[in-house]
């Protein structure tokens, strides 16, 4: 009768799934859906970037994801938090998330996770197979990274300024920590690093700076007194560093104008470009000689560096 | 939505975001997260247009859309998505096709900027046109795989999407699928064919005419009749294609001689063989010709019942039906054994008879991402910051994932559509061509017309307008009037696109392809059969490979792409060979970027980067089979891209170390 090929290539995957997949399916096989399929992932941070990141790994059928931030919805998130429904101020990030996040995809286990990250013990990490961090303090990131370096877990560290980001990568265990490329220093001694970084380089350190010193992200109600704040770091930075000339800074007025909330055209680069590399890593095709990938929203160039 | 809150961006760029009507051309993979991001940063007059209903295999990347969305149009489930993440934005949602003349300049002269997000190049180049005449600037975008690529057109600024002659459609010569084939796509589209010429309707065929008893002797009937005569009967139709059809092909002695390929029978045991399971066997897998065989006979029955069900005369192939696919799975293995080519899998075989482009939601977010960071600059006038953008599928040695051109492309000076009222040549037999094929082949499909008029000393030839009784389409372009050396013009009133044609006449055997070529000018044309004597002088016994006279997977004649021969001047004969035997068509352009990879010079850490590379290079390669359409034609501008932006930063590394 009526031929009923078997459609699954592998009995791991149900038939509907097969369905849905097929497109991605045709590019990374079977083997790599089925890697996908056990894949456990923790986000930590659920603004715009991080619902980005979420909607990306949920899409390509991972196992589970958990979804943590103790934060309250902000009006801010409206500009490209997507999965957080309108009218949900004052509500947990997370919980807020969870419906909509659940709906791209059934066949994946979606968390939410209001417990700070700040209050988990150590090993709690050991859970997942891959850590990606977006909205955590300096402190919190540079103790993810030691961890998961211990734990030979692989993570993903990612901020949005406005139409600007950066990631940072550990997915082989032999480059710098985090701390060591972002050692938020007054000045920025060029030696330390492996080589001459770019001009985004600069612009991340003085925007992680200005986060440290003000415990928040530049903000568009302040926008003006905190654009005068980031040059003065900037300043202060190129200027102690041996190769730079001051003449340089005036590269960055183009950059001052949009660097406040994570606004959705980076968002959307920037949580592609963390999700694929991560599912790139999984399916052992990793960036292995990069660490760091910038978005330069006015040259409008992303670039992997290693640092 | 970002550009409502104070502070965000300065008021300028707020007002311009909050004030400026957008359009967007497609709500599938691309077109949801563009609309996602106009609407988060604060867009709030869009419209957005698609022809297309939602598909289960939509849902791994199109977000906007879930299981309970499948078949309802994309346009609308699009807009109502993303209504919820802002009730306040006005979105018109149209269900329809952007080339109907009912989206004409009154149409588009609404908007600031238009958005393409498309998969066909009829399409894209009907919107450049009418962004063109509008003067309104256009963003066009497209994704493959892991790469993808945004290119920012605006009349007298910069490039048009067809300034540069696109690559056509991946096509084979017509007596390769016939009688030589050698690779498994030569079989997977004899295959095709086949199911057309017994089931479908077919303008191709590849079985042969059959004799079969009738009162008082004999009549020959076509493969089709004689299949409805003996009502299917998969035995005698496995007989008729795998070994009648073969001894037919054999016994002119002409067609093999001295060739290395040459088809050799099947045993005649499997005539007979008892049914053998293959239900087990996953689709990744290769079936044996005896499964195959099975396969053959399950199908044929099943088609056969739902020609019956159907109540129509013929069956059109659609790679999402089962029993379809099975056919062209076993009958392209089948002749593959006949043959000596390797077998396929149905996984793989789906990929290529249906021209399944891989597609993930992260190239679309990312190429998405930066359409829209185009369309701030846009708005803000700053055309310098408007670079094409390609995004690559590993970061090439400087680390660039997201690389762009260094500088906004000018419009080329030869452009027909967007700089001169030019003229072309039309090559072809006069006495043979026929205005009807005019219009379809050269107009509409070659020149990417959608209501195209003609007129010859005011006597109408061709009219875009229904209520005009033009009944030329039959006559020869000769009986019309147009003979040799002839120029009339064209005019599509609704692309705002007029052209000069010129007719020259040269005359073609029977069956000799292609039908038709169209060339910029004689000096083209002139070059071109330089070429082609070149070619004929050293040609080696395989014939018919090199000219690529074609006919393409879908069925009709088009002409050869004279940029493909210009190309081929610059390759030696064994390169083209190489590249036509190669079995995966995109599989040179992965090599192309493992080799930069390569040389780069970076040490021992290198070696790991180069094994990265070429796995992923081999995987796509594999898995990128594509004789489509939009598929050939981004990787041919991404081809392009990559080797420019690569040739750029050699320079500079060169000179800076
Ligand atoms: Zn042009």
């Amino acid at each position: 009768m009526a031929s009923k090929m078997l459609k699954n290539g592998d009995a791991e995957l149900t038939v509907e799934e097969r369905k849905v997949y097929d497109r991605q399916i045709r590019l990374w096989g079977y083997e790599g859906q089925n890697k996908l399929k056990s894949l456990k992932v923790l986000l930590i941070g659920m603004q715009g970037l991080g619902a980005e990141i979420a909607k990306n790994l949920i899409l390509s059928g991972v196992h589970s994801i958990t979804l943590k931030d103790h934060t309250s919805v902000s009006i801010l998130d409206r500009c490209s938090q997507f999965l957080i429904p309108r009218d949900s101020e004052e509500r947990n990030r997370a919980k807020a998330s969870l419906s909509a996040a659940q709906k791209l995809n059934p066949n994946v286990k979606v968390i939410a996770d209001t417990v700070p990250i700040e209050e988990n013990v150590d090993n709690f990490i050991t859970m997942y197979d891959v850590v990606i961090a977006t909205e955590c303090s300096l402190s919190t990131y540079k103790r993810l990274s030691e961890l998961c370096r211990k734990a030979n877990i692989m993570i993903f560290i990612a901020d949005v300024y406005g139409l600007f980001g950066y990631f940072y990568q550990d997915v082989n265990f032999t480059h710098p920590l985090y701390s060591e490329i972002f050692p938020n220093n007054a000045q920025i001694d060029t030696i330390t690093l492996a080589k001459k970084p770019p001009q985004a380089y600069y612009l991340t350190s003085a925007l992680l700076k200005f986060q440290s010193d003000s415990n928040r992200k530049p903000n568009p109600d302040t926008s003006e007194e905190d654009i005068e704040e980031l040059k003065s770091i900037i300043h202060l930075q190129m200027n102690s560093s041996s190769d730079q000339k001051s003449t340089a800074i005036d590269l960055f007025e183009e950059y001052y104008g949009e660097l406040f909330c994570e606004l959705s055209p980076t968002t959307s680069i920037l949580g592609a470009m963390v999700s694929q590399t991560a599912i790139n890593t999984v399916m052992n095709k990793p960036v292995s000689n990069f660490n760091v990938f910038f978005y330069d929203h006015v040259k409008h160039e992303g670039t992997f560096y290693l640092l | 939505m970002a550009a409502t809150i104070a502070g965000v961006f300065k008021p300028e760029v707020q007002n311009l975001i909050i004030n400026s009507k957008i359009l967007l051309v497609g709500s599938g993979g691309i077109g949801c997260e563009v609309l996602k991001n106009l609407v988060m940063l604060g867009f709030c007059n869009i419209e957005v247009i698609d022809l297309d209903t939602i598909e289960v295999s939509n849902l791994n990347r199109q977000f906007l859309f879930n299981k309970e969305s499948v078949g309802k149009p994309k346009s609308h489930v699009a807009k109502t998505s993303v209504l919820k993440f802002n009730p306040n934005v006005n979105i018109t949602s149209h269900f329809g096709d952007i080339t109907d003349n009912k989206y004409g300049v009154a149409f588009f002269n609404k908007f600031k900027l238009v958005i393409n997000a498309l998969d066909n190049k009829k399409a894209r180049s009907h919107v450049n046109r009418m962004c063109l005449s509008c003067e309104i600037p256009l963003i066009e975008s497209g994704t493959m795989g892991y790469q993808g690529q945004v290119e920012f057109i605006l009349k007298g600024v910069s490039m048009c999407f067809e300034c540069n002659a696109r690559s056509e459609p991946k096509s084979y010569p017509m007596c390769t699928i016939r009688n030589t084939p050698r690779e498994p796509i030569h079989c997977i589209i004899w295959a095709k064919y086949l199911f057309s010429q017994l089931f479908g309707n077919s303008d191709e065929d590849v079985s042969m005419e059959q004799k079969e008893e009738v009162e008082g002797g004999y009549e020959k009937l076509s493969a089709r009749n004689w299949a409805i005569k003996n009502e299917y009967n998969p035995k005698k139709l496995f007989k008729k294609i795998f070994f009648d059809d073969i001894i037919y092909l054999l016994g002119m002695s002409h067609l093999y001689e001295g060739r290395i390929i040459k088809p050799v029978l099947l045993d005649e045991s499997l005539l007979e063989q008892e049914y053998c399971e293959y239900n087990h066997v996953p689709d990744n897998k290769i079936l044996t010709l005896e499964q195959s065989i099975s396969m053959f006979s399950d199908s044929v029955t099943a088609i056969k019942e739902k020609l019956g069900e159907s109540n129509a005369e013929c069956l059109t192939w659609d790679k999402d039906d089962d029993n379809f696919m099975s056919f062209v799975v076993s009958c392209s293995n089948i002749r593959s054994a006949i043959f000596n080519i390797p077998f396929k899998s149905y996984f793989d075989i789906k990929s290529m008879a249906g021209n399944i482009i891989p597609a993930i939601a992260t190239a679309n977010a990312m190429v998405a991402g930066q359409i829209v960071i185009h369309a701030l600059r846009i708005l803000q006038k700053k055309y310098d910051r408007c670079q094409n953008v390609f995004l690559r599928s590993m970061p090439n040695h400087k680390g660039g994932l997201l690389v762009k051109d260094k500088d906004v492309l000018k419009p080329n000076p030869k452009c027909n559509v967007c700089i001169s009222d030019g003229e072309i040549l039309l090559v072809t037999d006069t006495h043979k061509f026929t205005i009807r094929q005019l219009e379809e082949l050269v107009l509409k499909k070659k020149l990417n017309m959608v209501a195209p008029d003609v007129q010859i000393d005011d006597r109408v030839i061709i009219s875009s307008d229904a209520d005009d009784e033009v009944n030329m389409y039959d006559l020869t372009l000769l009986e019309a009037g147009l003979k040799d050396r002839s120029t009339f013009e064209v005019d599509d009133g609704l692309q705002s696109f007029i052209i000069k044609i010129k007719v020259h006449h040269q005359e073609k055997y029977e069956e000799e392809e292609p039908d038709f070529e169209i060339f910029n000018n004689m000096n083209e044309f002139n070059a071109a059969n330089e070429i082609n004597k070149y070619m004929e002088l050293n040609e080696n016994d395989d014939d018919c490979v090199i000219e690529e006279k074609t006919v393409d997977s879908s069925g009709s004649g088009v002409c050869v792409n004279n940029e493909d021969i210009k190309e081929a001047v610059m390759v030696s004969k064994k390169e083209v060979t190489e590249e036509i035997s190669n079995e995966e068509g995109t599989e040179e352009i992965s090599n192309k970027e493992g080799t930069e990879e390569i040389s780069n010079e970076e040490g021992t850490e290198e070696i790991s980067n180069k094994e990265g590379i070429e796995e992923i290079s081999n995987k796509e390669g594999a898995k990128d089979i594509t004789n489509g359409e939009g598929a050939e034609e981004i990787l041919a501008i991404k081809r392009k891209a990559a080797e420019e932006i690569e040739d750029i930063n050699d320079v500079k590394k060169s000179r800076v170390d």
